[in-house]
């Protein structure tokens, strides 16, 4: 191991040199002393010297002195020996870009035998080392490691699928660089410069100081590449029919005319077809649809194939689909539509409605009687105990599903209360029934209407619209006069929609149209508590998994299909997971139970598919940090008059000067209590 | 009137110093054992015991009142006036004593042959005397100097049972400090005593006597009865060293070096001087003065205080 300040040995054995140095200060104490209560009877007595030398003391005071010749040689080593130190001339660290995005045109592979190449050829008066970037950088090579050593290290990196963190590398490369010895310090970044990664940064106070970057070139400013990425999955019910809709992002900077597109649930192909790509914009959403059973899990995948790709890592998307769980409803609304759909025979094994006594709602401040949804009219929000109630819902992060059928003055100051404002009662109001005209299409409760086989919401009409404006909260739906008719609150932690107007035949048609049950289940679905764990994750991170607290569960399990990857404990009822690095789906089950409780699945960050690269990134400008008199600082770290500090440490003679005149120390200290005392 | 530890013992002092076992006081926790201790084995080898009653002295009379003790009715006077008096008493007056005590940096020294050092045997000296004086209903009080400030502690005389309490914290608290700090802890002691009282004074008195008269004639002066106990070593009184050595002063930090055998005629013909000129000092004040030798037992002492109680009386 070399000699530096950076070997932690080095200090432990500077640490145990200074025991003697203190034990020798510690015991100069005289023995030949007396303290006396007061000379003022022995004036006349001679003073002593303050460092009495007798002739029995000269070996004593010789070893000092060599010791004190040692120590004083050993700080002047530096200055005597300067030609023949080895200088460090330039310390170097690289960062190894091993983020999804560099597997484009196999650039991670190339830049990867560059760094090993560059190993080889570095000579002994370069510091290198390397740091891996992925989302947790680490420093991979440490620049006191040795050359086989890292070289063989960076040739067993393999490419990942996980996002960057630029950031975190430079920082890291940074106290790095600020703990070593060269007097030239650089950072060479072996990466593509993902546009996105440098535009994340530019907020970043500077931090780079006295450090070249050397950024390695894309060759292009992008590359073509064809991304598949945030599938979405919806259950829908229509009719007897249990479907499954599924949306993915076709992601195109490629000048393909076509690509392929098939769907795969299980071990069935559901669909392969030809998407055409020209004319269309950067990201085109599809969907697929078909039946599903709803009582078991579904996994399945959507890929891509097209030319040209540069990427081919990122053509294939994964999903998981938890089977249907009934949910409840809590109902107090006298509409017959709403209870009818509400009821068993439309809506057995997705909800179960109970319709609530508006006399006896004290039962309901137990939590354990609470619905996961409560369904409303605002004809109710007259009582006091029914207001409370709906925060207590939403407060607790449940559902509210509130049916502005009739609006008073108590109904109007709770919807205040909820963030929105209702217009004044002698607004007037309109002659003729408006219509559905606009819906926002890629909210999860509308995107399945853009397909026709749930009926048209345009045709439905409405006859006496409540004039309701979101002070927090936005529209969803609006009429043809441009005024809101459906809304969704974001003042409270719950989920609360709001429909402008009653479920009667008198108020609106929407009750008697086929798209009234699919648009009710999936309000009712979106307005319930969402699962506490995710089903996707990125390669590479870390699932907080919380099993039921009834299960005494000690250990989860993560599989891939029959294959045990990890096992993870459960403490204080959670279990951190860590997922493996490779995008796929993958099975969590608890203890030795042989079935598995959930299937995630994994799919790399949609940011790393944007192959647009930077070559002179802002960024990086910003993070370098200018000071003045920089250039003098060098010239004078230049000069023969002055060694830099770096070069004072790293001479080896001086350590053994330094070592020898502690020995010496020692060694007196040892003769002074050998030596015979005086009276 | 002086005294002198060198004088030859009599009987009742062989008796005394077989009592006084340094090894016994050693094992006594806490100064009020100690001092209660002394005390008590010195007043049991008395033949008279120095202890004398409450005696009250009638004052005048004053209306009943309900409430008021029946023993204090004067009956007789009922039987003449058919009217009911209670008798008032005037209390006797007790003397008002102060233990003032010198904390420099000199009285830290204990000698090979002593039982404490010199602060720790004016400290039992002092808690023994100010045990005996609170039994005797008199008043007891305290100046000392702050260790740090030499600002003056001052505990006001009382005849209150928690008072002996309250002296002995401090004089536990007591801890050699500092240079020569004899005059300032004088000069507020002057300053801080306003009625006549009684002084009873601890220290080794190493400073020149001129320095102390000024302050002790104003004691004198106001009225005070001082009793001076002079706390000494025998290394001090006898300077016994053989071997060269390097002398430190405790206060100055000042050094010597120190060949005793050629040193012994000078030191003790300068500490005579010095005892002789403060002897002068207080037999022209009139004030009593007993040497207390570290490596003796303190009956000498004692018994001068009781024979100056008794006079005072």
């Amino acid at each position: 191991m070399a000699f530096s300040f950076l070997n932690p040995w080095l200090w432990m054995g500077a640490l145990a040199l200074a025991a003697p140095v203190w034990l020798h200060l510690r015991r100069r104490v005289e023995t030949n002393r007396l303290l006396f209560s007061t000379l003022r009877f022995l004036d006349d007595s001679p003073r002593p010297r303050s460092s009495p030398l007798r002739l029995q003391d000269v070996l004593l005071l010789l070893l000092r002195a060599l010791a004190l010749l040692l120590l004083v040689g050993a700080f002047a080593w530096p200055y005597l020996q300067e030609a023949s130190r080895l200088v460090i001339r330039e310390s170097r660290v690289y960062i190894l870009d091993n983020t999804l995005s560099q597997q484009a045109a196999n650039r991670f592979t190339q830049d990867r035998e560059r760094l090993v190449t560059e190993l080889t050829r570095a000579g002994e008066d370069i510091q290198i080392a390397v740091v891996e970037l992925t989302d947790q950088p680490r420093a991979l090579v440490a620049l006191s490691d040795s050359r086989e050593d890292a070289r063989r290290r960076v040739r067993a990196i393999q490419p990942s699928f996980r996002r960057g963190a630029y950031l975190a590398a430079f920082r890291m490369a940074q106290s790095l660089l600020a703990n070593s010895l060269g007097e030239r310090k650089r950072i060479v970044f072996l990466g593509d410069s993902q546009a996105n990664q440098w535009k994340e940064n530019l907020t970043t106070p500077p931090f780079l100081e006295q450090v070249e970057v050397e950024l390695s070139r894309p060759g292009a400013s992008n590359a073509p590449n064809l991304a598949l990425s945030e599938a979405q999955w919806q259950r829908i019910f229509l009719g007897d029919k249990a479907l499954l809709q599924l949306g993915v992002n076709l992601a195109c900077s490629s000048p393909a005319s076509n690509a392929t597109v098939s769907v795969r649930s299980g071990q069935e192909t559901i669909v392969t077809r030809s998407v055409p790509l020209a004319g269309q914009p950067g990201i085109v959403a599809l969907q697929a649809q078909w039946e599903a059973a709803p009582g078991r899990w579904l996994q399945g995948e959507v890929t891509v194939a097209g030319e040209p790709d540069a990427l081919a890592a990122d053509n294939r998307v994964y999903f998981t689909v938890p089977p249907v769980r009934e949910g409840k409803v809590a109902l107090l609304a006298q509409s017959p539509y709403l209870r009818l759909a509400l009821s068993p025979e439309v809506m057995r094994g997705r909800w179960a409605a109970r319709v609530l006594d508006p006399t006896r709602l004290d039962g309901e401040a137990d939590a354990a009687r609470q619905a996961e949804v409560l369904v409303l009219e605002s004809s109710y929000l007259q009582s006091t105990e029914v207001r409370t109630l709906v925060e207590r819902y939403l407060n607790n992060q449940r559902g509210v599903f509130l049916v502005v059928n009739r609006l008073g003055l108590a109904a109007g100051a709770a919807l205040r209360d909820l963030g929105f404002e209702v217009g004044r009662p002698g607004q007037a109001k309109p002659e003729q029934p408006e219509r559905i005209e606009y819906f926002v299409s890629n909210h999860p409760i509308f995107r399945p209407f853009l397909s026709a086989d749930y009926g048209k919401l345009l045709d439905i009409t409405i006859a006496q619209p409540q004039r309701i404006k979101p002070l927090e909260g936005m529209a969803l739906l609006f009429s043809s006069s441009g005024e809101g008719l459906f809304f969704q609150g974001t003042r409270f932690p719950g989920r609360l929609f709001v429909l402008g107007f009653g479920l009667d035949r008198g108020q609106s048609s929407w009750p008697s149209h086929v798209s009234f049950i699919p648009f009710l289940d999936l309000c009712l679905q979106n307005a319930r508590p969402g699962e506490t764990t995710p089903l996707d994750y990125e390669p590479g991170s870390t699932a907080l998994v919380t099993p039921p607290p009834d299960a005494a569960v000690k250990e989860v399990v993560l599989r891939d299909g029959q294959r045990e990857l990890r096992r993870s404990p459960v403490v204080h009822g959670k279990a951190q997971v860590r997922l493996p690095d490779q995008p796929g789906i993958y099975a969590m089950s608890y203890d030795n139970a042989p079935e598995p409780e959930r299937f995630i699945s994994v799919n790399p960050n949609p940011k790393e598919s944007e192959l647009t690269y930077l070559e002179a990134p802002e960024a990086l400008k910003l993070w370098k940090l200018e000071r003045q008199g920089r250039a003098a600082d060098q010239v004078a770290l230049g000069s023969p008059a002055r060694i830099s500090r770096a070069a004072m440490l790293e001479q080896r003679i001086w350590w053994w000067l330094l070592v020898a005149g502690m020995a010496g120390l020692l060694g007196e200290m040892i003769w002074t209590q050998l030596r015979p005392q005086h009276p | 009137m002086a005294t002198s530890s060198s004088t030859p013992a009599t009987a009742t002092q062989r008796s005394l110093a077989e009592r006084f076992d340094p090894k016994t006081l050693a094992a006594l926790e806490g100064l009020d054992f100690k001092a209660r201790y002394i005390m008590e084995g010195f007043l049991a080898g008395l033949h008279e015991s120095p202890f004398h009653g409450f005696s009250v002295e009638f004052s005048d009379y004053r209306d009943y009142q309900p409430g008021d003790d029946l023993r204090h009715l004067d009956w007789r006077l009922f039987a003449r006036t058919d009217r009911l008096y209670t008798k008032r008493y005037l209390q006797e007056t007790n003397f008002r004593f102060y233990v003032v005590c010198d904390t420099s940096a000199s009285m830290a020294y204990r000698g090979s042959q002593a039982w404490g050092s010199k602060l720790e045997v004016a400290r039992l000296l002092a808690a023994a005397l100010t045990w005996f004086l609170l039994r005797q209903n008199d008043a007891a009080g305290m100046v000392t100097l702050e260790r740090e400030t030499e600002a003056p502690e001052f505990i006001r005389p009382s005849q209150r049972q928690t008072q002996l309490g309250l002296v002995l914290r401090r004089l536990e608290a007591l801890r050699p400090a500092g240079g020569a700090r004899l005059a300032r802890l004088l000069e507020h002691t002057v300053r801080l005593i306003h009625r006549r009282s009684v002084v009873l004074f601890f220290s080794d008195l190493l400073e020149p006597s001129e320095s102390l008269a000024q302050y002790f004639k104003q004691l004198r002066f106001h009225g005070h009865e001082c009793l001076v106990f002079q706390v000494l070593d025998r290394d001090e009184l006898e300077f016994p060293f053989t071997d060269a050595r390097i002398f430190e002063d405790l206060e100055t930090g000042q050094r010597r070096i120190v060949t005793p055998a050629a040193a012994r005629d000078r030191y003790l013909a300068g500490f005579n001087r010095f005892m002789t000129a403060h002897q002068e000092l207080f037999r022209s004040l009139e004030m009593p003065h007993c040497v207390v030798r570290t490596d003796a037992d303190p009956w000498r002492a004692l018994a001068l205080f009781l024979a100056q109680r008794k006079r005072l009386k």
